[in-house]
């Protein structure tokens, strides 16, 4: 087994043919199917992922979303119906890592959750330095002096690729391949949001950012030590 | 539209720009021409003083005539007795003298004429002639008190005179150094000396009457003008008074024209002012309510749409991964479940296309489509298109050849949305290109942008040109689908250029292939005016009509309008006319308003009609469908 994979959906039939799919795939899917006992089960099955339906009976995703959020890092992807820009924004400034509008293909929602799944093979012990903020890619923990500061897997991913090649900058399209897997050019949003929540936790001013810093017309470059 | 055109008409300048200089005549002639057609206070009040001037003209020469008859006659009758009895008395008194000799007479003839002339501030004169045939002395000579009245004694009066016995009268003119003045001149025959005649005159000089006749000329004339003047002020008043309203009528239904339903007329009282107000706003309510209602129907129709294809994706998500699934494992089928599953797969990808542009539509029709905008080199978004376009023209074993330009075409457009267009009307060509070749070509000039597509197969006939881009219409019905499009293509091809600003026209000819163009503005916002591409075929075989479909017209209203052939640039310009409209237009005119009764769009692309656009031929013709989805799921992907 790769993983645990909690499945919210209200649509048993879609639930149980993302379940057939993971299982393909060698995760382990557990369901649920109405919103308002969605933080239960996730507290109960603790997953390595969540797969979040936006509509759900009881409680919005977004919601869902926020309130893991609140006490977990555990990687959340969307599935929406709707690709309209509002939901899809509020979706991910909610805490979400990745959405897949539906009607989706089961590689494309397999290969998404391969990317956010990938975590533990990172052996090699390497500490990274950004501005001052200092990365430890084997503990999985980012410092600012003595204060740990605390990062979803994607935020440090994020920050990682960054910070590997400080000479570099990063277009969009770039991060896109390289944090989220995509293969061909996506929705440029889900980086603009995630550099957004990355610089509100790692920058003293988010305004004034240093760590993650802004080339105006082509993308992102990780701040000199 | 027409308020709104004759609006900016008005306020044009010149012809040519030129404006003239205000000495000249002709710019002021223009000027009260202009006030003349437009300002109908002004023609109600011009009318009022013209008729006022015709009837003050014949009251005054009523009057004048009257007066100047009154005043005469009466001075006359005075004169008139005056004359005669002071003539009687002379010829009487030269009768009882009987004076036989010269000096006697003479001297009696000097008394009488010397009393005549000396009484009173009465300006009269006489004048005395002898008027004997027989010759002989004349004790007294002809004289007269004045050469003025001497020369103003008429021929007739003298015959008169001479033959009558009664005094006679007659009205003179009396040309003295001051001016003719009227008069009136009597006379009577004497006998001063025995067989001896002379004619006796007395010329009044009515200069006084006519001066008093003058002085009520004047205040007459006086009283006219400023009666004039009054009526004048009071038609320009009145008129005021009762156009006004008619004036705020029209500014009220200009600004309703422009789609603020919420403008009404002030309404005071109860006169028929107060009635066309309160008419005006009923219209404007019952407009104003018409127009909600349908909005809502349609906003209904289009959220009713919206909300069947959200909710058709979930189960459709399944049926896709089921079907992926059991398309994976076909290896492992006998080979019709094999079948089955690659068909499963085929159509399930199929009415996976046709769900997302009617999504797409619905979109438009709600008006949620927005663009994304960019300065872009317009040839690489092509080339783009063109490359994933390729293995269909391979499998359909059509060339594709371009003609890009030289230097690049910077554009501002949403390319997203550009290449779908592009990719909509290449794939449309190959489709019906029949296999010869299709030409793309790109150019740019300074204010537009244009690629056009051209293919050599089945031709468009002009009806056909003018429905091309209608939801779900296919030139012939019969026809085998061999390409697995949704028919909804076009129709977003045609509403992604009109949120552009731009231009999408198509031209075709039975049996020569079709042409496909989409004209750009350059800069987003800016009015078309040409395309920098031709429409028409370049080489036309015989000066056929080049029919140009505009593409401000919504979809399911297209019209056409033909541009006899005189050359690629007729059709173009035929098409200029209407079709330089803005998305920001788009629904604003009278002309892009649904019309009531035919409801717009969404009606035709219910659910219901899936079957009927493109399911019923499933089990057929599924040659190449793989590869336009492979095609369309790279679009999918890029959105």
């Amino acid at each position: 087994m790769k993983g645990r994979i909690l499945v919210v959906d209200d649509d048993e039939a879609l639930a149980e043919m993302i379940g057939i799919v993971l299982r393909n795939d060698e995760y382990e899917p557990t369901f649920c199917h109405e919103g308002t006992g969605a933080m239960d089960a996730f507290r109960r099955e603790r997953p390595d992922l969540v797969l979040l339906d936006l509509m759900l009976p009881g409680m919005d995703g977004i919601e869902i979303c926020r309130l893991i959020r609140a006490e977990s890092d555990v990687p959340v992807i969307m599935l929406t119906a709707k690709s309209d820009t509002a939901d899809v924004v509020r979706g991910l400034e909610a805490g979400a890592d990745d959405y897949v509008p539906k009607p989706f293909k089961p590689a494309e929602l397999v290969a998404r959750v391969r990317a956010r799944m990938r975590g533990g093979d990172r052996p090699v012990p390497e500490v990274l330095q950004a501005a001052d903020v200092t990365i430890d890619i084997a503990g999985h923990a980012v410092r600012r002096g003595d204060t740990r500061i605390s990062l979803t897997p994607l935020e440090f991913d994020l920050l990682v690729a960054l910070a590997r090649k400080p000479w570099q900058v990063f277009t969009r399209e770039m991060l896109l391949e390289q944090v989220w897997g995509y293969r061909h050019s996506a929705d440029t949003r889900l980086v603009n949001v995630h550099v957004q929540r990355l610089r509100s936790k790692v920058e003293k001013d988010p305004d004034h950012p240093e760590v993650v810093l802004t080339v105006r017309g082509v993308g992102y470059k990780a701040g000199q030590a | 539209m027409t308020l709104v055109h004759s609006l900016r008409k008005r306020s044009e300048p010149a012809p040519g720009g030129y404006r003239r200089p205000w000495w000249d005549p002709r710019r002021w002639f223009g000027w009260i021409l202009r006030s003349w057609r437009h300002s109908m206070q002004l023609r109600t009040v011009a009318v009022t003083v013209m008729l006022c001037v015709l009837a003050e003209l014949i009251t005054g020469a009523l009057l004048s005539a009257r007066i100047a008859d009154g005043l005469f006659q009466e001075r006359l009758a005075q004169v008139r007795v005056e004359a005669s009895a002071w003539l009687r008395s002379a010829d009487s008194s030269f009768q009882a003298a009987s004076a036989s000799d010269k000096s006697t007479t003479q001297s009696l003839v000097n008394d009488t004429l010397r009393s005549l002339r000396g009484e009173g501030n009465v300006q009269r004169e006489y004048v005395l002639r002898d008027i004997s045939k027989n010759a002989g002395t004349s004790w007294v000579v002809g004289q007269y008190s004045s050469r003025v009245a001497d020369q103003a004694i008429p021929e007739s009066l003298q015959s008169a005179v001479t033959n009558g016995d009664d005094v006679y009268w007659q009205s003179v003119a009396l040309d003295t150094p001051d001016g003719v003045h009227p008069g009136v001149a009597f006379g009577k025959r004497v006998q001063i000396q025995p067989n001896r005649e002379y004619a006796l005159f007395v010329v009044y000089d009515l200069e006084q009457v006519q001066g008093t006749l003058d002085l009520i000329h004047g205040v007459l004339l006086l009283g006219f003008f400023l009666l004039l003047v009054v009526i004048g002020a009071i038609a320009w008043y009145s008129a005021r008074r009762s156009l006004q309203p008619v004036a705020q009528a029209a500014a009220t239904a200009e600004k309703l024209a422009a789609g603020d339903l919420d403008e009404r007329m002030g309404v005071r009282g109860e006169d028929e002012v107060a009635r066309l107000g309160r008419s005006f706003n009923k219209m404007a309510d019952s407009l104003a309510a018409q127009i909600v209602r349908l909005e809502e129907l349609s906003q209904m129709q289009q959220r009713f749409v919206s909300d069947v294809s959200h909710e058709l994706r979930t189960p459709l998500t399944t049926v896709r991964m089921a079907a992926e699934v059991l398309h994976d494992a076909r290896d492992d089928f006998d080979p019709v479940n094999r079948r089955s599953a690659e068909l499963l797969y085929d159509q399930v990808e199929r009415f996976q296309v046709l769900l997302s542009d009617l999504l797409e539509i619905s979109r438009f029709d709600a008006g949620a489509a927005s663009l994304d905008i960019g300065e872009w080199d317009l040839a690489p978004v092509v080339t783009r298109v063109l490359q994933t376009a390729q293995p269909l023209a391979d499998a359909a074993g059509t060339e594709l050849v371009t003609v890009l330009p030289s230097t690049p075409v910077p554009v501002q457009m949403d390319p997203r949305r550009v290449e779908r267009i592009v990719r909509n009307l290449v794939l449309n060509a190959i489709e019906h290109g029949e296999g010869r070749p299709v030409h793309i070509t790109v150019a740019g000039d300074a204010t537009s942008a244009a690629v056009a597509v051209r293919d050599h197969g089945i031709g468009l006939s002009p009806e056909d040109a003018a429905r091309v881009f209608d939801r779900f219409w296919r030139k012939d019905p019969a026809r085998t689908r061999t390409t697995g499009g949704s028919g909804l293509g076009l129709s977003i091809a045609m509403q992604d250029a009109r949120l552009h600003g731009g231009w999408l026209q198509a031209w075709g000819e039975p049996g020569q292939g079709s042409v496909f163009r989409l004209t750009l503005p350059r800069k987003v916002g800016e009015a078309l005016t040409g395309s920098a591409l031709p429409l028409a075929d370049p080489h036309p075989g015989d000066g056929a009509l080049a029919e140009a479909l505009e593409a401000d017209d919504s979809d399911w209203f297209p019209r056409t309008r033909l541009a006899l052939g005189q050359g690629p640039d007729a059709a173009g310009q035929g098409a200029a006319g209407g079709s330089g409209q803005g998305p920001a237009d788009a629904g604003a005119g009278p002309d892009d308003a649904p019309v009531p009764g035919t409801l717009p769009g969404p009606r035709r692309s219910v659910p219901g009609d899936l079957d009927a656009a493109g399911i019923e031929d499933s089990g057929t013709g599924t040659v190449g469908t793989g590869q336009l989805d492979a095609v369309r799921r790279r679009r999918e992907e890029d959105a």
